[in-house]
């Protein structure tokens, strides 16, 4: 079995890699893992007025995580939060053109941008009122 | 050892299919010899035609070795058992048989060799056993505590700078220091995990040595499962990143 293209392309110049600094602001973090191959992936989002303006990841696992996370913040940036909900693992899929054994790891990005989501959610809930 | 009857049922494509009614056909098709069909009782070969007999996709691969499903498994018996049935479906005895025998022989050969490799690894032995009684692991997601995730990346952080560092340079050795002892430490880790893992191994065939039905068995059924995905996953995690550690300052 082979990598598509766009895997390879991924996997070889990855998009938006790294992480935000400790405290900054507007940042909701996902880290999910997936447990039947020990892949793990942080995914990051920078939110302004409802809408992502940077996204960042670190995937330590295979090529298909790798180039599924690195699609997945390109396609958060300039979302607004509800667009970003609406991220399937099948629109990655059929992006990357995943064979059926590396699905996981779409699911594994999805997963990730929903975590995040969650927690940036449950970051600005936090926040006394007045301060956002 | 328990001898459990392997059920071999017939591969769709073997024969073309000649009835119309489809409950009828797979009642048949799982009961049949494809050549003679006469009934087939549960032994690798037809008892009428003795003609070799598909393994179904549907056994599982205790049953194909004959083992009941159970965590504890003496290697030597299991190495015994298989190559009794690599021998018996070795393609060497099919070369004056017809096609189909030698296109069934081959492929339970290939089951069997699965088999076997998966049962040999207490781990993957678990692995299977849990996808088996829960249904597909892929199903059951389970989010490893947040700090061991912290701590993963982190020491992939530190691996990174490793492997951009001069390795010959202070800083190379002194992040070759860090990264030994989280490795010692994490092997440490990994080494509890696998006996917590075997002590759960026992439970689960001591229940069901017992076989009970009622409704603390079953909440033990369910604690030792939970338990025991939980820690598999834990552990691949670990056993991951002590692979890159192991890989990076060897």
């Amino acid at each position: 079995m082979a990598y598509s293209e766009k895997v390879v392309d991924h996997f070889n110049n990855p998009r938006n890699m790294g992480s935000f600094k400790k405290g900054e602001e507007g940042v909701g973090t996902g880290m999910v893992g997936a447990p039947e191959c020990g892949d793990v992936m942080k995914l990051q989002i920078k939110v302004q007025n409802d809408t992502i303006v940077d996204a960042k990841f670190k995937t330590f696992g295979c090529g298909s995580a790798i180039a599924s996370s690195s699609l997945a913040t390109e396609w958060l940036k300039g979302k607004t939060i509800d667009e970003a909900q609406k991220i399937k693992n099948t629109d990655i899929v059929q992006e990357l053109n995943l064979p059926p054994v590396k699905i996981h790891c779409s699911v594994l990005a999805e997963d990730a941008i929903k975590a995040a989501l969650a927690d940036y959610q449950k970051k600005t809930d936090e926040q006394p009122a007045g301060t956002k | 050892m328990a001898h459990a009857p392997c059920p071999f049922l017939l591969m769709d494509n073997n024969q073309p299919l000649s009835h119309s009614d489809p409950r009828r056909q797979l009642r048949m098709a799982r009961s049949m010899c494809w050549h003679c069909q006469s009934e087939v009782t549960g032994e690798y070969f037809c008892e009428r035609c003795v003609k070799v007999q598909p393994v179904s996709k549907d056994t599982d691969y205790f049953t194909c070795l004959g083992f009941p499903r159970r965590l504890a498994l003496d290697p030597k018996q299991l190495e015994a058992k298989f190559y009794e049935l690599s021998r018996t479906f070795h393609p060497d005895f099919y070369q004056t048989k017809s096609t189909n025998e030698q296109t069934i022989s081959l492929s339970n050969a290939a089951v069997l060799n699965t088999a076997y490799r998966t049962l040999r690894d207490p781990i993957q032995r678990a692995e299977y056993l849990l996808a088996l009684e829960t249904g597909s692991v892929k199903d059951i997601r389970t989010s490893p505590p947040a700090d061991l995730f912290e701590e993963i990346l982190e020491l992939q952080d530190t691996l990174e700078e490793y492997r951009a560092s001069d390795r010959g340079s202070d800083q190379g050795h002194r992040l070759r220091a860090t990264l030994q002892t989280e490795q010692e430490a994490l092997e440490r880790r990994k080494g509890e995990m696998e006996s917590q893992l075997r002590r759960l191994f026992a439970d689960w065939d001591k229940l069901q040595d017992t076989g009970e039905a009622t409704s603390q068995a079953r909440a033990e059924r369910d604690r030792i499962l939970k338990q025991m995905r939980a820690l598999l996953s834990h552990r691949t995690y670990v056993n991951n990143i002590v692979n890159d550690l192991a890989a990076t300052i060897a």
